[in-house]
């Protein structure tokens, strides 16, 4: 049967939204860094809720990025006013080397975060700053972490 | 991704709803001054977060927007006649003033007082530049006029106009958050289209189409920042503010005219986008507004006598395959704005986020989101006022600028995303 309304009008309806394809969608595997002492607080508390594949470190220092980059989508360092840059140029180095997406969150007030925020600017894709430390949970959420 | 529960939270706007009390919180435009445009002309249905509502223009020139009905039968006062100052129902005879207010019931004795006992639901009214604002929530709440520096401006140096988006709110403010997409879907328009080309910034736009994104909070809602190189040293930075609910402003180019958007939901289903131009320092053109009329820009080309885009859905928004293949447009959609509706009403009337794979490149909307949710649950528990209430927020502007690249756009930016009257805004 030949429908005269158009192909867009027919298919944009609620009604054939429910012909959506459902399967299930993959999570994204994440790393979650912390860069300082204060963004380890905020690390620890999420890694405690439940994920999927991600992994989550409370300190660069416990991050091999060689062993820990291996099946990772997006790394995401977290800091606060204190982010050691040299940590994060070492992780966004590796990440650039695989093909690995970076993102940054670091937490605070943005005039008090300048120094962090130009230390990941380099190295972060993706730059959040905020004042609030449940934009953490937030984001892995989003992505599917 | 968002969970389906959170969907619902911020996408259902009507009377009674989380979300809802959130926008009945705020000026919001109910329609065009251009809509009423004389004393004693015909009224205009308004329908806007789910509420049936009817707009006129009294005798002596007072705005009055009052429930679509008429308190006796349930009549549309749409067949009403404006008159004397106030609208009469075309059915019996009631009438009512600006106010909603009850003036006569010509059925009762002359001397009754029974019309004093009806009273119609009305919202204020008021004209600020181009548009007619109404704020829908409880008068006590009711916050100081807005001040968005579009409707500010001398008369001569903005253009406002409308256009009816056939999808929820939300969907379509995202779309004005993400400026990932530019470099894609709008990428066409940067060399040919009369408001854009030309400028310096559309080099950088073309030559780097990996941009870094930087998110900021802001009093008001956000500063979203798209950086892409420019020369040794430098960055080019977009900056985007958004000031909760739903106003955006476009990153300049040039010294073509600043352009941003309203988004406002008619229902859960639909939307208005009011969407502005306007110069801080010089009048617009005879051509720029000329442009801004036949849909250039940001701006739609409606059906003549509606806000209905002529590429609407009904006419597969008048795909040109053959322009998309010579690449004069990356969709085969005409002009920006109907470009970006047909993709956001392709996803449904409203989107199902628990399907989405979102990116980091999405963190500008994933914070949007988060900040939503959080205003909204902040209202219902503990009746906080939201951001972007107090006008002081609404004096933001976009900013196109190139800067050193150890300086954060946020700092160096500062003056240039702050309304300075009597200086043109910052753009390359």
């Amino acid at each position: 049967m030949i429908n005269s309304i158009s192909s867009c009008a027919r298919a944009a309806t609620a009604e054939e939204a429910r012909y959506r394809i459902d399967r299930p969608i993959a999570g994204r595997s994440a790393r979650v860094v912390a860069l300082d002492a204060a963004a380890a607080e905020v690390v620890r508390r999420v890694a405690a809720m439940p994920w999927g594949a991600s992994r989550f470190y409370p300190s660069a220092s416990t991050f091999d990025p060689g062993r820990d980059l291996e099946d990772a989508d997006v790394a995401i360092m977290v800091a606060t006013a204190d982010a050691d840059g040299d940590a994060a140029a070492a992780i966004a180095r590796a990440c650039v080397e695989r093909g690995i997406m970076t993102a940054g969150l670091v937490l605070g007030n943005r005039l008090d975060v300048g120094d962090a925020v130009s230390a990941l600017r380099p190295y972060a894709r993706n730059l959040m700053v905020t004042e609030d430390v449940d934009d953490v949970a937030a984001v892995l959420a989003a992505l599917r972490a | 991704m968002l969970r389906a529960e959170v969907n619902e939270l911020l996408t259902r706007t009507g009377p009674g709803t989380p979300a809802g009390d959130l926008f009945r919180h705020y000026w919001i435009p109910a329609l065009l001054a251009e809509e009423l445009p004389e004393n004693d002309c015909p009224p205009v249905r308004v329908k806007i977060l789910s509420e049936r509502l009817i707009a006129f223009r009294s005798t002596d020139g007072e705005y009055g927007l009052v429930d679509e009905f008429c308190a006796h039968r349930g009549a549309s006062l749409w067949f009403g006649r404006v008159e004397e100052g106030g609208i009469r129902c075309a059915y019996h005879g009631w009438k009512y003033a600006t106010d909603g207010r009850c003036l006569e019931v010509p059925s009762e004795p002359e001397n009754s007082n029974f019309c004093q006992k009806v009273k119609l639901t009305s919202y204020p009214l008021v004209r600020i530049g181009d548009v007619l604002w109404t704020y829908l929530g409880p008068p006590e709440n009711q916050p100081e006029p807005p001040e968005f520096e579009w409707i500010h401006v001398p008369p001569e140096q903005a253009y406002t106009s409308k256009r009816w988006q056939e999808s929820n709110w939300l969907q379509a403010l995202e779309g004005g958050i993400d400026s990932s997409h530019v470099s894609w879907l709008h990428s066409g328009g940067l060399k040919s289209d009369p408001l854009f080309k030309g400028a310096k910034g559309n080099e950088y736009n073309l030559n780097d189409l990996r941009p870094f994104f930087e998110v900021a909070e802001a009093d008001g809602g956000l500063y979203v920042g798209a950086r892409r190189n420019a020369e040794e040293g430098m960055y080019y930075w977009r900056i985007t503010p958004w000031v909760m609910p739903s106003f955006t402003m476009v990153p300049p180019r040039g010294d073509h005219p600043v352009h941003g958007h309203f988004w406002v939901p008619i229902d859960d289903e639909n939307c208005w986008v009011y969407t502005f131009d306007y110069h801080p320092t010089r009048a617009l053109t005879p051509a720029e507004r000329q442009a801004m009329k036949d849909g250039h820009g940001v701006h739609s080309r409606n059906i003549p006598g509606t806000y209905r885009p002529m590429e609407n859905k009904d006419v597969d928004y008048l795909m040109d395959r053959e322009a998309q293949k010579r690449g004069e447009t990356f969709s085969g959609i005409r002009g920006i704005a109907q470009q970006d509706a047909s993709l956001q009403e392709s996803m449904g009337p409203i989107v199902d986020r628990t399907k989405e794979r979102l990116v980091s490149s999405d963190t500008g909307i994933i914070k949007a989101r988060q900040k939503l949710r959080k205003a909204v649950e902040a209202l219902r528990d503990e009746g906080a006022t939201p951001p972007g209430v107090d006008p002081a927020h609404h004096r933001v502007r976009s900013a196109a600028i190139v800067l050193p690249q150890a300086e954060s756009f946020i700092e160096a930016a500062r003056e240039a995303v702050e309304v300075r009257p009597g200086v043109a805004h910052v753009s390359v």
